[in-house]
């Protein structure tokens, strides 16, 4: 089947059989930053942006995103502020969780410009690093809140 | 060429129509949540998928004379950031609202979480206790079934090969509704132990999710409450009476011995919270900073007072 969706701001056709996942064909796609893991919702390695909100690719059945908007950080502006507060704060160490993160901030950061500490671990709860980067991942969302504020936030 | 058939009808009617040709033979598919996994992992190769995405219907929250009518292809996420569920029934919104992560609530349906039917999910015990009924629609038309008659046993319900669950309506919840998540491994986790109580009419139900193959729910245990005020002596009384009572199974969230201690526990909590919200005294916690412990009626209460409702 072909599945006519908009795929990191261009129109695309992709092509899928209709038990494939999204995560599987997004990879054929050669966007490598959605990554296969857990397989089972769990980890958010596989995060995409469906309509702005996050789903796990590899779960979500690609037939089902048709005619929505669909977001991984290939997609995203070398200028936004959520990747760069990453690189910043130096919130990675192998960095396989990063992509999933990052989504999943951005969605939290549209929902919430201005997160406490405990509503970012409540938005990112379903994201596992490996290795254990959380304290420097919460810095990076505070500080990318700050920037997209124009530095004018509670901390 | 594609081994997998995929169909997705554009109405309700023509939905109904393809689940009444194609039975058991198209599975049917709403968030895939759950088909996913199965998928995934090999337990399931589907021939014909049908799926509910473009059935406008199905997608609705409206209130209908004072019910609340959440269609089947509502997502997790939708109800628990709804307006109308938050104002009025906050209990189910946070029900909804406390499963898993952002991700899967956008993904998982209130139709695809009943019919699914797994016994560690949160929505249906809180469904159970609020009184909803499901819509089951099929080709003679539709029927309503209360949870405890949908759900028949571990990923059982009663909907038949030629029906669709479309509906959930649940009557309003007065005075007040509890939902209480108990967890033992970490705070993304299906529950270990989950309590809801609602009181309705002056009748209040409890209804125990995860520790058995269906929710569970002891109506003449719950009947004890109309012989003196939801207190704390009352509230400890009915959770001593769950707790031995239910039959526990045993996995990897909690052995039944455990679920059984945590039941008392979280039963007896639900009320103290569901007391306090019909204006009783009795909610264990702090009172400006000490904590309150007292007798009431001749039982040790811990507890703080709250404003009436
Ligand atoms: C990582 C993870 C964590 C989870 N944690 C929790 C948790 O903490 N608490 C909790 O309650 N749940 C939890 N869940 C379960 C989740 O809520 C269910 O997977 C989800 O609700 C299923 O909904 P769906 O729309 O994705 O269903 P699908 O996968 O599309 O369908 C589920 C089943 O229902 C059938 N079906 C769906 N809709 C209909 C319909 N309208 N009529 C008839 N049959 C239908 C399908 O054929 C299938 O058998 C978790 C799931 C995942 C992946
Ligand atoms: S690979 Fe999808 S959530 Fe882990
Ligand atoms: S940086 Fe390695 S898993 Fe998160």
């Amino acid at each position: 089947m072909n599945v006519a969706l908009e795929l990191n701001g261009r129109s695309v056709g992709l092509e899928c059989e209709p038990d494939e996942m999204l995560l599987a064909v997004l990879r054929r796609e050669g966007l490598r930053s959605v990554r296969a893991t857990c397989g089972i919702g769990v980890c958010g390695a596989c995060t995409v942006l469906v309509d702005g909100e996050p789903v796990s690719g590899c779960l979500m059945l690609a037939a089902l995103s048709a005619g929505r908007r669909v977001t991984t950080v290939e997609g995203l502006s070398s200028a936004d502020p959520v990747p760069r507060a990453f690189v910043e704060a130096h919130a990675y160490q192998c960095g396989w969780c990063t992509p999933g993160f990052i989504l999943t901030a951005k969605a939290l950061l549209a929902d919430n410009p201005d997160p406490s500490e405990a509503e970012i671990g409540e938005a990112l709860g379903g994201n596992l690093c490996r290795c254990g980067s959380y304290v420097e991942i919460v810095a990076a969302i505070r500080r990318a809140a700050a920037e997209l504020a124009g530095g004018a936030l509670r901390q | 060429m594609s081994a997998v058939q995929w169909l997705e009808p554009r109405s309700l009617a023509e939905a109904g129509e393809v689940r009444a040709q194609r039975g058991a033979e198209a599975t049917v598919l709403a968030g895939g949540s759950f088909l996913g996994i199965l998928m995934n992992q090999g337990f399931l190769s589907p021939t014909c998928l049908l799926s509910l995405r473009a059935v406008g219907e199905l997608r609705g929250i409206t209130v209908r004379d004072g019910e609340l009518c959440l269609g089947a292809m509502v997502t997790h996420r939708q109800v628990e950031r709804d307006e109308t569920v938050r104002r009025d029934w906050p209990a189910l919104a946070r029900a909804f609202g406390i499963v898993a992560s952002p991700r899967v609530r956008n993904q998982a349906t209130v139709g695809g979480v009943l019919a699914d039917a797994d016994y560690a999910s949160d929505p249906p015990a809180m469904l159970g206790a609020l009184g909803a009924r499901a819509v089951l629609r099929g080709p003679t038309g539709e029927r309503e079934v209360a949870i405890d008659e949908l759900i028949l046993g571990f990923y059982q319900t009663c909907i038949a090969d030629d029906e669709l669950l479309t509906e959930v309506r649940v009557p309003p919840a007065e005075p007040g509704a509890v939902y209480r998540k108990f967890r033992s491994r970490s705070s993304e986790d299906r529950p270990c132990v989950a309590v809801a109580a609602a009181r309705s009419g002056g009748a209040l139900r409890v209804v125990v999710g995860a520790c058995a193959e269906m929710p569970q729910h002891y109506p003449d245990i719950c009947a004890l409450a109309a012989e003196g005020p939801l207190d704390g002596a009352m509230a400890r009384e009915i959770a001593r009476r769950y707790a031995e009572r239910l039959q526990p199974l045993t996995d990897a969230r909690g052995s039944a011995g455990y679920r059984r201690r945590i039941v008392a526990v979280e039963v007896r909590r639900a009320l103290e919270e569901l007391g306090g919200v019909g204006g009783e005294t009795l909610v264990r916690g702090r009172q400006g900073g000490t904590l309150v412990r007292g007798r009431r009626g001749g039982t040790l209460v811990r507890g703080r007072r709250r404003a009436g409702p």
